[in-house]
């Protein structure tokens, strides 16, 4: 049992296990939006690490395995980019001044509030990169001098609390069309909302998948220029 | 396999373009302009890739099981501030979703109104 903790391999099985598992209830209990099959598998995992007394690091070792493969799927969003790109076209005015606006208010928000309420200048400069996807939010908080694993938790944390509140936020005010709520999901919840969006449609893929990846190549342009 | 052979291929050139024009934007992000870039020029999607696609998308978020588990590693920080934390993430959410939807919104309010002034007639919304 001991060798078998220790092994990679059944950690990656395990991760995908979880993944299965927490599909399966989610379909069962009619899809409710709090609970995506992605916030249930976490949840699980971090029961068992918590149980078996596992190291992170121990688990990663076959988590990396799947982690890996977030090269090639973030590659493969520009599919269904490219597949919306003729209708959104149309509409890049919005589209630009929605990502632009958007993502630095959430933003600036969440650094003022962190700033009046926990007033740690680490824990402030790192929140800044809560809006971008997790391999680039760890690659500029180095560069403004926040802490890595620091932001990779904020960005989760915002992700899957874009993914599970976006679309609730939008139908209460009634607007909720595909490509607001695809828009709201890259801007706000990155990849994790974009995950979200695969499950909703196309067009919401890919206004998220756009908006992601505007939202990120914007912000590793603009915060080191801001903070430093 | 041909699908994701591509995808491996684009990511090995975003890495190299990243790499040697040393881009501030992860390889898998210049991997991805390049292969839109590769689209928009080819003009279509190639079959392997779309089959690629529609197997592999749906099982994103599964990818990003890993990473998220890496909460577990900042327990004192989230004993200290994690209600704080949670609430700042959370009310910092809505302003921006509203900004987002709002910036969504004026557009389509001001397109419609376009059309129904060309057109003179009645559209929904």
């Amino acid at each position: 049992m001991m060798t078998l903790l220790q092994t990679p391999l059944f950690w990656a099985m395990l991760t995908i296990a979880a993944f299965v598992l927490s599909q399966q209830a989610y379909l069962k209990l009619r899809k409710p939006v709090f609970l995506p099959p992605i916030l249930l598998a976490i949840v699980i995992l971090i029961a068992v690490l918590l149980l078996t007394h596992t190291d992170y690091a121990v688990y990663m070792e076959g988590g990396q395995y799947l982690h890996d493969m977030l090269g090639p799927l973030i590659v493969m969003l520009a599919v269904p980019l490219y597949q919306q790109l003729k209708h959104m076209k149309k509409h890049w005015l919005r589209i630009m001044l929605a990502v632009s606006c958007g993502s630095l208010t959430t933003v600036l928000v969440a650094w003022g509030m962190t700033v009046w309420l926990i007033g740690d200048p680490l824990i402030s400069t790192t929140m800044v990169t809560k809006s971008i996807t997790t391999p680039v939010a760890v690659a500029i908080t180095n560069q403004i001098g926040g802490n890595a694993s620091l932001a990779s938790g904020f960005v989760i944390i915002t992700g899957i609390l874009g993914a599970v509140l976006i679309v609730p936020i939008l139908k209460l005010l009634n607007m909720n069309q595909p490509a607001t709520a695809g828009l709201s999901l890259g801007v706000c919840g990155h990849a994790i909302g974009t995950g979200r969006a695969l499950e909703l449609g196309e067009t919401e893929s890919a206004y998220a998948a756009m908006a992601m990846t505007l939202t990120a190549t914007l912000h590793a342009i603009l915060l080191p220029w801001l903070m430093l | 396999m041909i699908g994701f052979l591509i995808l491996l291929f684009f990511l090995v050139a975003g890495m190299f373009a990243q790499q040697t024009l040393s881009l501030p934007i992860p390889a898998s992000i210049a991997g991805m302009l390049l292969l839109l870039t590769f689209l928009l020029l080819r003009g279509s999607v190639p079959q392997s890739l779309r089959q690629t696609t529609q197997f592999l998308a749906p099982w994103l978020p599964m990818f990003l099981v890993p990473v998220s588990v890496g909460i577990v590693m900042h327990k004192q920080l989230l004993a200290d501030h994690g209600l704080m934390l949670l609430m700042i993430l959370t009310v910092s959410l809505i302003p921006g979703v509203l900004v987002c939807a709002a910036c969504m919104h004026i557009g389509v309010a001001a397109k419609v109104a376009a059309k129904e002034g060309n057109a003179s007639g009645e559209n929904d919304q």
